[in-house]
């Protein structure tokens, strides 16, 4: 047994908080924040730099590490800022993996690069309207039609759907299957494609900087060889892709706790109230170590779920354990955070309230926390 | 007799207010430790800095030669080491400024002589020398002895002794030494001085300065305090760290290497305070400090302090200048 | 062109609250986040640069503990090619003038073109390693370098003046330039970057190693000796404006207004 990063992944998470503290100034965070515009900028130059695309292997420029190095990047962009952070480490969301796992050599050669790096953006269009965490279920469909498909339906809730380039579409393929997730498939799209139309949804409560969308599909045609594996396997293929991307959802949970967390503690330091730093009433201090207990247990997790992902077969429960942790703590923690900054916490130039409006996010994509536990259900009844 | 030397500087035909300072307080050690005080000055056509020397000086020790024209550290220590072997110094003061970095750690070295860098204070303990220095960018200072040894260099910061006249002019001769250059220094050549480019802005004209430094955080933020300094009738002035990232160009820079100014107003924003920036306005009339620091050197220079982060005062601050500015008109 | 750039490992102390330790000779590390020297990381960011315009390598040398291979590895993987790290107990309390020593006798036997190194440390301050070593080495130098371009057998460098006034200098090479901040803009470790550190070695080297006595290092072998730390004495203490941020600006204004600047 061994709790200790090795020299590599000690450098990585150094130079991945390097850049951020460079690049994700408070002020910067505050800007699009408020603007809910995805920093393309910045975007490139973190791709520019190999933190976008950890995963993705060598042979298609990207770096070829596992999701613990992945989540050492994520948990180091999000302490320094949660909705850059979120923005920028999920430029090139699931696109890669899938087609890495499934794609053919020509899909991958074409689409994997460019995403790798940084030049295009992708995105991943599972939910619709109705259908939210639930996705055995779809009325978007794919229906065959000479050399090709032609998709109609709509989907909701799409990480970069606005500024996509590249994306892969789950839909219904086989409408009679029982169940109807066994008659799903994915299906690559670009943008400019006739009948695919995206819209920026504004107002969510967090993460601006990542912009999310609907995507009006309305007699896209995608020609055969778009189609991603084999045909009525998408539902398979979009649940393996959330085994890897939930626990990257966890290591942003991490991040957030802890840069709320270490501006909660230095500002408990200098805050004076009745004559002394407020770190010195016990209501405070004890509050700190209490987040601190349980950011360095969500970290423990969230590694051990990414190590087993790198050396073992995936495995759900460890992946759903992490990510409703973290994402539970990262909640309590940064309203913890907020409490001891007190009216001031309340402020966006304080920069804490806006970890706190972020960090619901966790709880909420890739698989509700109430997802996540009954994949864990699942597996203690069995 | 035993000597104290120190080592004039001068460049483009004027002594530098350094050579003064370190006459200043070699002449208070000389005095304790009964040596003579003796300047040296190397260069061509020097002798008018000569005379003014002696004044404070037991004697100047003059050695001219075409060849040491412009400051070159290598004709510079072949010259000293020359003089150095006659008459063996106890002690050799040299300003800490670009020209005494280049020239003393080597000949020190060369000398087998103890050295101490960046003085800001000296004194002999019966024959050892104690200094004064400071680390961690002026955080801690250190006390520090040097090596024993029958001669000491120190160079010392500038602006760590206020210059003081002698009660009665010293007096002193003037020593003519043959230059022992026998040919050209061909390893390091001067070739020019480079001026600063032309800027659009004086900072040394403006009676309001709005200084900003490492606080600012991001290029990005400049435009924040430019408005307040726009509003308040100022201008925008810097410390070395925003220079150096080209946020600005450098004839905003204040300090050492960059201007020295005396507003009736500075604003210091997220400046810490090392002395190469606030040798360069501490004369200022006013001096306003915003660092989140409490401790951060700028507040010992300022004769009012707000220990907050930058960002949280400049905005409420411009618009209750706007608001006073709405009132009048 | 071959480059060697001495670093060293130095704690951050811009933005942090020191403290003296017990001895009273040195601060309290723990807490403190160690990083390559602001100096050297603009000498390394130049020897790279010339590197990948002239072809060459570049090689980071440092004294220090164990830690240093941090520093070490940011300069593999912003493109140094080679490490050496100086590592011994007996190198313990050596001033500058000790760690040119030190770095000396390990250059001496290395082939180079050109040596970077920071003008000072951010630690001591002293701004004396670069002389020194090229004093030793029997080769020409500048300090304070803002600008370096190359000739036949030379280089044309900037020198850093008071005012912001600079000297132009030709300098034969091989030598030592001792670099000022500003000189360049230095890069972002990339992944790409670490990858490739981490198939380079880092050599260690002890006193042993070096052919060095033990009196010509640490405090023997130093100029100067430190005898103690202290916060320096505050003789002049500023008004401190307490409230609001809306109180303070409101206090401002009446200090300005008093003041008539406003």
């Amino acid at each position: 047994m061994d709790f200790k990063l090795t020299d590599e992944q000690i450098e990585i998470k150094r130079a991945a908080r390097e850049f951020a503290e460079k690049e994700f100034t408070p002020e910067l965070a505050l800007e699009y924040d408020q603007k809910e515009e995805f920093p393309m900028e910045l975007y490139r130059k973190a791709a520019n730099l190999g933190f976008t695309s950890m995963r993705i292997p060598q042979e298609y420029d990207g770096q070829g590490y596992g999701v613990l190095e992945e989540c050492l990047v994520v948990e180091e962009f999000c302490r320094v800022d949660p909705g850059l952070g979120v923005a920028v480490s999920l430029g090139n969301l699931m696109v890669p993996d899938v087609l890495l796992k499934h794609g053919t050599k020509e899909q991958k050669e074409k689409y994997i690069p460019p995403l790798a790096r940084g030049e295009k953006i992708a995105a991943a269009a599972f939910t619709e309207p109705e259908h939210g965490s639930d996705i055995t279920r779809l009325d978007t469909t794919a229906v065959k039609n000479g050399n090709g498909w032609i998709i109609n339906g709509s989907k909701q809730f799409i990480t970069n759907a606005p500024i996509a380039d590249t994306f892969i579409i789950l839909c219904q393929t086989d409408p009679n299957a029982t169940p109807p997730h066994r008659g799903q498939s994915l299906f690559l799209a670009e943008k400019g494609m006739p009948g695919l139309e995206a819209a920026k949804l504004r107002g969510k409560m967090g993460i601006k900087p990542c912009v999310t969308g609907s995507l009006a599909l309305s007699d896209l045609h995608v020609p055969e060889t778009n189609l991603v594996g084999e045909l009525n396997k998408g539902f398979y293929y979009a649940l393996e892709l959330f085994d890897g991307t939930r626990i990257t959802v966890a290591a942003q949970a991490v991040g957030m706790a802890q840069g709320a967390f270490e501006k909660a503690l230095a500002y408990a330091k200098t805050r004076k109230q009745f004559g002394q730093p407020i770190i010195n009433f016990q209501g405070v201090s004890f509050k700190l170590a209490e987040m601190a207990i349980k950011i360095e247990t969500a970290r423990l997790l969230t590694y051990k779920a990414a190590w087993i992902y790198d050396h073992e077969k995936p495995s759900p429960v460890a992946t759903s354990m992490a990510k409703a942790y973290a994402s539970r703590i990262a909640m309590e923690v940064t309203d913890e955070a907020i409490q001891i900054f007190g009216g001031y916490g309340y402020l966006a130039d304080y920069h804490v309230e806006r970890f706190h409006r972020c960090a619901k996010i966790t709880e909420i994509y890739e698989g509700t926390s109430e997802i996540q536990k009954l994949t864990i259900v699942n597996f203690l009844q069995r | 007799m035993a000597e104290i030397f120190v080592l004039a500087e001068h460049r483009q035909g004027q002594l530098r207010d350094i050579t003064f300072e370190m006459l200043t307080k070699a002449r208070e050690l000389a005095e304790k430790t009964n040596a003579d005080l003796t300047a040296v000055l190397l260069g061509k056509n020097v002798r008018e800095h000569a005379k003014n020397l002696v004044e404070y000086a037991k004697r100047v020790l003059l050695v001219e030669d075409d060849k040491l024209e412009h400051f070159n550290s290598d004709a510079y220590q072949k010259v000293l080491s020359h003089i150095f072997k006659e008459r063996k110094p106890i002690l050799t003061v040299i300003g800490h400024t670009s020209y005494g970095v280049e020239l003393a750690p080597r000949l020190a070295a060369a000398l087998n002589v103890p050295l101490a860098t960046d003085c800001i204070d000296l004194a002999f303990e019966g024959d050892a020398l104690t200094v004064t220095r400071q680390m961690y960018g002026g955080k801690v200072n250190v006390k520090a002895v040097l090596r024993k040894a029958e001669g000491y260099m120190v160079t010392v910061r500038q602006a760590a002794f206020q210059v003081q006249k002698p009660p009665t002019p010293s007096n002193g001769e003037i020593e003519e030494i043959p230059s022992p250059l026998t040919e050209e220094i061909t390893t390091k050549r001067f070739l020019q001085y480079v001026l600063p480019p032309p800027g659009g802005v004086d900072i040394t004209a403006a009676e309001v300065l709005v200084g900003i430094g490492r606080g600012i955080k991001d290029q990005s933020n400049i435009p924040i305090v430019e408005e307040l300094a726009k509003s308040i009738g100022g201008v925008l002035a810097c410390s070395r760290p925003i220079v150096d990232k080209g946020w600005l160009p450098s004839d905003r820079q204040v300090g050492i290497s960059g201007k020295t100014v005396k507003p009736k107003l500075y604003i210091a924003l997220g400046i810490s305070g090392a002395f190469q920036h606030v040798l360069g306005m501490k004369n200022s009339d006013l001096i306003i400090a915003v660092n989140k620091d409490p401790k951060a050197p700028i507040f010992s220079f300022s004769d009012y302090g707000i220990v907050e982060d930058l960002f949280k005062i400049v905005p409420p601050l411009r618009n209750k200048i706007n608001e006073l500015k709405a009132q009048k008109t | 062109m071959d480059i060697i750039v001495c670093v060293k490992h130095v704690p951050e102390t811009a933005e942090a609250e020191l403290k003296i330790d017990a001895s009273g000779k040195t601060i309290e590390k723990t807490g403190l986040v160690f990083d390559i020297n602001e100096w050297d990381d603009y000498a390394l960011e130049e020897a790279v640069r010339i590197k990948e315009k002239f072809s060459g390598t570049v090689t980071a040398i440092t004294v220090g503990p164990e830690d240093s291979d941090s520093t070490l590895r940011k300069c593999l993987a912003r493109g140094a090619d080679k490490a050496i790290r100086l590592t011994d107990l007996k190198f313990t309390n050596s001033d500058a003038y000790a760690t040119a020593k030190i770095l000396y006798s390990i250059i001496k036997n290395l082939h180079f073109d050109l040596i970077l190194t920071g003008a000072q440390a951010g630690d001591d301050g002293s701004a004396v390693v670069g002389p020194v070593l090229a004093g030793l080495l029997g080769v020409p130098h500048a300090t304070m370098v803002k600008k370096i371009e190359f000739g036949e057998g030379k280089a044309v460098v900037n020198r850093e003046l008071e005012g912001g006034l600079e000297e132009r200098l030709e300098v034969k090479l091989p030598a030592v330039f001792t670099v000022q901040t500003g000189i360049n803009e230095p890069r972002y470790v990339s992944i790409m970057g670490i990858r490739k550190a981490m198939q380079k070695e880092i050599r260690v080297m002890g006193l042993a190693d070096i052919g060095l006595n033990e009196s010509e290092v640490g405090e023997a072998g130093s100029w100067l000796k430190i005898e103690k730390l202290y916060v320096p004495p505050v003789e002049k203490q500023a008004e401190f404006l307490q409230g609001s941020p809306d109180e303070i600006a409101t206090k401002i204004i009446e200090i300005l207004k008093s003041r008539g600047l406003v």
